[in-house]
């Protein structure tokens, strides 16, 4: 997270996060991905002066799959107050957060690191959590409703 | 609130108003909707606004009464029943000056004009199921199997056989997540038998996309990924005649509402959820932001300001 404010050094009065545009390839360095298995895993690309960081959440099965996929939405449509993340996660990955210099200099940079480590911690719960719930409460309904026949 | 109610909440609750022997006639002219597109239409007739009529519309009317809705309707609303108002299948009316010796009942009993009028092809089923039983040779190919094109895409399909009567509800999921959902509800529904306070239960079966075989020649299939078929095999104890019976006709027919109630419900709880989970994270974020001090500044004039 050492960044620092660096100018385009191909477009004259730019300053663009160069993992994202990847003109220059001297100032970007290798891409790091941690992984616990095939489905989860967190992809860490770093450059002069931004970094980026893509989370693959676990989705184990269908109903993971589709809560995932609508709790991923949900955080995206709300990007505008979450600073650090993406609108769109980068191919293969659930969820990307773009951290630029920018962030770093306003932000402390022990609590951005805090904010995706606690992410990654309870996305995954609050996933299995809701398919917890989802499935008690259709135990719940079925057997209420075939109560009545007794 | 996990059960639905079978009757029109809105419809009893007009006549209730309207029925009652302090309360001044007034016009009336309102138009409800139900559960399976069915509609409603309530309205005060003359100028002295005591006759009202109430009518309803509704896609299956015809192959219900194909399966005799009429002799159910008339058993239950002899009187009231009046020719049919332009638009609509079936009007009932009422005359606020004479409406019988017990209003309560009669309310009752409008607020279940649409599930009475479903209930005409379960009885049917039900009465020749108890006579096919009597029989000791029953020929099969002698039971009807009766479609109900309730709403656009789905029906509801009733066939009675010597020792049972099936029922079974074609479903059309609109969205993936529903889908998703709903395997798990029916697959609950499954499961839930197996206790053993249960066990007087119907049976469910449910398939997804393939048709169970009773109805696999039937016309006007679809096959779609979206598309879920739930039995229920009912067995005689399940419609005893009475209140049981009745009570069975009023709970299988609320199923597919009560289905997708609780799927919605659902997907409400998770959004509330995410939306809950989300604002925490964005607490966790906000705490990255250093706090900037507001210093209070001073006019000339000595005021203090804040600048915001």
């Amino acid at each position: 997270m050492c960044l620092e404010n660096f100018s385009s050094q191909v477009a004259e009065r730019h300053n663009k996060p160069e993992v994202e545009t990847g003109a220059s390839k001297e100032v970007l360095l290798n891409p790091l991905i941690i992984s616990r298995n095939d489905k989860e895993r967190v992809l860490i690309e770093t450059s002069v002066n931004s970094l980026r960081v893509s989370i693959a959440i676990k989705q184990a099965d269908e109903i993971e799959r589709i809560l995932a996929h609508k709790f991923t939405r949900f955080l995206t449509q709300r990007a505008e107050s979450f600073v650090i993340l993406r609108r769109k996660p980068i191919e293969g990955y659930d969820i990307s957060f773009l951290i630029t210099n920018s962030h770093t200099e306003q932000m402390y940079k022990h609590k951005l690191v805090d904010f995706i480590i606690q992410f990654m911690e309870e996305v995954d719960k609050e996933i299995s959590e809701m398919k917890l719930s989802l499935n008690s409460r259709a135990r719940i309904v079925s057997e209420s409703y075939l109560a009545q026949f007794n | 609130m996990i059960l639905l109610d079978y009757h029109n909440r809105i419809i009893e609750d007009t006549l209730k108003a309207r029925f009652h022997p302090e309360s001044k006639p007034k016009p009336v002219d309102m138009s409800i909707v139900d559960f399976d597109g069915v509609s409603y239409h309530l309205a005060t007739l003359d100028d002295q606004d005591t006759k009202l009529a109430l009518s309803i519309r509704w896609n299956c009317w015809s192959e219900l009464v194909q399966y005799g809705a009429m002799d159910v309707l008339r058993r239950d609303y002899k009187q009231w029943i009046v020719e049919s108002e332009q638009g609509y299948d079936f009007t009932l009316q009422f005359d606020l000056e004479n409406i019988g010796a017990d209003p309560e009942e009669l309310i009752r009993k409008v607020a279940l004009l649409k599930r009475n009028a479903m209930a005409a092809p379960f009885e049917r089923a039900f009465d020749a199921q108890s006579l096919a039983e009597k029989e000791d040779n029953w020929d099969p190919s002698s039971s009807q199997l009766m479609t109900i094109h309730y709403r656009d895409g789905e029906a509801i399909y009733i066939q009675n056989q010597q020792d049972r009567v099936t029922v079974i509800f074609s479903t059309l999921f609109k969205e993936e997540t529903d889908r998703v959902f709903a395997k798990v509800f029916l697959q609950e529904f499954v499961d839930a038998r197996k206790k053993p306070h249960l066990q007087n239960a119907p049976q469910v079966i449910y398939s997804h996309r393939e048709p169970p075989l009773e109805i696999r020649h039937a016309p006007g299939l679809l096959d779609s990924e979206n598309q879920g078929y739930i039995t229920f095999v009912l067995f005689p104890r399940n419609f005893a005649a009475g209140a049981v019976r009745e009570e069975t006709i009023s709970r299988i027919q609320i199923f597919r509402d009560y289905l997708h109630y609780h799927i919605k419900c659902s997907k409400a709880y998770m959004h509330s959820r995410m939306r809950a989970r989300v604002s925490d994270f964005l607490k966790v974020l906000n705490r990255a932001k250093p706090e900037i001090q507001a210093s209070e500044k001073k006019l000339a004039s000595g005021r203090a300001f804040r600048r915001v």
